[in-house]
């Protein structure tokens, strides 16, 4: 991967892949296209179907409930209208009960009877008919019977009104008691069947307001219901990737992998911000570059002293040679061809400190003492040093355990911290540089403090935003100190600044001893 | 005045420099001396005089121009040309303003520097501390 990808993938991308290779999750290769393929694999379930679904669950309950409710509401209206015509009908018999009453004490018409049975049996037809439903047919078939032979009773009293002889005879006395008992009887049932009716009325009543309470707390849980799913699908989605944003505000460049079982709009933002962190990445390493050349371009007059000392010594040595050739002892031309040689190979190691530095080294990861590369760092910025006459000191403590990470890239940073003290004390000053292990994090320590102009408290927050340059212009690019954090927030450690304007400033950047940054258990929750 | 009557004081902590420009300067007819250590220097200038006093300007302890400081503060008829390793406009105006003669960067040729000592010589005020 790392062959077939050398122009593409970038130097921190590779120093991520082998930095999380021992780590099971996540994977050792976290290209972007691999996690763009993973993120695509999942069957597509959108946020647009879960809410349609949703919505569509929420409606049809929401019309069974109002169906439920017409219903109920519908029956109750024909009950109310049959008791209502019960009572009607009760009427209409105690009426015709009166009349009977009045022929048997009085021997008043009969006659007056039958329009008030025809209404009644009216009655009871438009009952059976509209309302046999709901009150059920065999009582109403039943009263209809009754009713039915009550009015032939009546109707046999009034044929026979001036049969004396029927009047007298056993047979009218049947018939008066059957005419008596047929009237109770009618009168009685349709009471009763009245009764019954406004009981069933007053259950149902009952009954629909047990419904209403039931169904309130039915759509009150399928709101929450509704409510956690947008949560969990889409407040909960905006949190990670904000999450995310952070991350790579912070320079860690790892792309959000999947973590559900579905895909969907989400699923594309974050294939857009994968591909929106690559580029970053890919422009963030190129300032890297373009910076380390800016910081051998700050070192200049430094590696110029550094050249020009054994160029010196070479020339002054050698035009002696070429003046005094004859006049030379064997003595003095050994010790001439010995100059020569050494100095010669204290230009070369100048050269090559330098190339070391600035060579396009393909990125290495390694255990090894973070004292090391700082002192490696010194030796490159040595003459800087020197030369603004500042005075260093070291305080390193014993046996610190090594870290893990590119030496190339911490050397950088620490160069670039040396070289902004140094620039930061124009007059001369001391520079301190302490390396010791925080006990309470376990993470080690550098700190470097120089005793120069300070940094103002309104800029302490922007200095490490990319292109924000207190030096003039030409002279700092602004990205020392954005790509300095970068580089150590990939080796899982952060920098911090603490200023007092005209005291100095210390950089301290810490560094895990076994550089897995803390942030790599997050990623499995991303997404 | 004459080669051999003029005295030089060379001090730049590259041994090899002090070695090839005694050889040299030597050759060519001066009187030279060499310190690698400037504040042994600044003990011998003290108790010596030098006509000409060829100084490296980044040295350790004290450096070219605090000699060349030392020297203007004696005002003695003493031609201090520096030795830099890398000529900026900053330190030439500071050697001009220090009172320098000249200054020369390395790396240099003995010629190159026996030219700028002739000059110098020139200017001398004859028999001045002498």
């Amino acid at each position: 991967m790392r062959e077939n990808n050398k122009t593409d993938i970038s130097l921190s991308s590779i120093l991520q892949d082998s930095l999380y290779s021992s780590s099971s999750s996540p994977p050792p290769e976290l290209s972007e296209e691999k996690v763009k393929q993973a993120l695509l694999q999942r069957p597509s379930f959108t946020v647009k179907a879960r809410l349609i679904i949703i919505f569509l669950i929420f409606f049809l309950i929401s019309a069974g409930i109002s169906i439920t409710a017409m219903l109920m509401l519908s029956e109750i209206n024909d009950r109310i209208a049959f008791v209502a015509l019960a009572d009607s009908f009760a009427n209409e018999i105690q009426h015709v009960r009166r009349i009977e009453k009045n022929y048997f004490l009085y021997g008043s018409d009969l006659s007056e009877a039958l329009p008030l049975l025809k209404t009644a049996n009216t009655m009871l037809d438009k009952a059976s008919q509209d309302l046999g439903h709901v009150v059920g047919t065999k009582e109403l078939h039943d009263i209809h019977t009754q009713l039915h032979q009550y009015r032939q009773l009546i109707q046999i009293l009034i044929n026979k009104k001036n049969d004396s002889l029927f009047l007298s005879s056993q047979e009218f006395t049947t018939t008066a008691q059957q005419l008596r008992e047929r009237g109770s009887a009618i009168l009685l049932m349709s009471l009763d069947m009245s009764q019954k009716e406004r009981q069933v009325i007053s259950d149902m009543t009952k009954k629909a307001r047990k419904v209403h309470i039931f169904l309130l707390v039915i759509l009150l849980l399928l709101s929450f219901f509704i409510a956690f799913h947008i949560y969990r699908h889409i407040i909960l989605r905006l949190q990670r990737l904000s999450h995310a944003t952070e991350r790579f505000a912070n320079g860690d460049f790892l792309p959000i992998t999947p973590t559900r079982k579905y895909k969907d709009e989400f699923s594309r933002l974050v294939i857009a911000m994968n591909h929106m962190m690559y580029e970053l990445n890919r422009r963030q390493n190129l300032l890297v570059e373009s910076h380390k050349l800016r910081a051998i371009g700050n070192l200049t007059a430094g590696i110029a002293h550094e050249l020009n000392n054994p160029l010196n010594n070479i020339m002054l040595t050698s035009e002696v040679l070429k003046d005094n050739l004859k006049s030379l002892s064997d003595e003095e031309l050994v010790d001439i061809a010995h100059d020569l040689v050494t100095q010669s190979e204290r230009a070369q190691q100048v050269v090559k400190n330098l190339l070391d530095f600035a060579r396009e080294s393909e990125t290495k990861t390694a255990y090894f003492q973070i004292t090391a590369i700082i002192d490696e760092t010194l030796q490159l910025a040595k003459n800087q040093i020197k030369l603004n006459n500042i005075q260093l000191e070291k305080e390193y403590e014993k046996g610190l355990p090594p870290i893990y990470g590119d030496r190339e890239l911490l050397k950088q940073v620490f160069l670039n911290l040396i070289i902004n003290a140094i620039d930061a004390m124009p007059d001369g000053g001391k520079l301190t540089i302490k390396v010791f292990q925080d006990k309470n994090t376990g993470f080690i320590s550098i700190h470097v403090k120089d005793t120069g102009v300070g940094i103002p408290a309104h800029i302490l927050g922007s200095i490490f935003n990319p292109f924000f340059t207190t030096k003039p212009t030409g002279k700092g690019t602004g990205l020392g100190l954005a790509v300095s954090r970068g580089i150590i927030v990939k080796h899982g450690g952060n920098i911090e600044v603490k200023s007092t304007v005209n005291e100095g400033a210390t950089f301290i950047v810490h560094l895990p001893i076994v550089s897995i940054p803390a942030h790599e258990k997050d990623i499995s929750h991303e997404e | 005045m004459s080669k051999q009557n003029l005295e030089i004081c060379v001090i730049d902590d590259e041994t090899v420099v002090c070695k090839r420009l005694q050889q040299a300067l030597t050759k060519a007819g001066y009187t030279v001396e060499t310190f690698t250590d400037s504040r042994k220097a600044i003990k011998r200038l003290d108790e010596k005089h030098f006509d000409i006093i060829v100084t490296d300007i980044r040295m350790d302890n004290i450096d070219g121009m605090e000699v060349l400081s030392h020297i203007r503060q004696q005002e003695r008829n003493t031609k201090v040309i520096l030795i830099t390793g890398y000529a900026t406009i900053e330190i030439a105006r500071e050697a001009q303003v220090k009172g320098a003669y000249d200054f020369i960067s390395k790396p240099f040729k003995p010629n190159e520097l026996q030219q700028v000592i002739e000059r110098a010589a020139k200017e001398l005020v004859p028999h001045e501390g002498k």
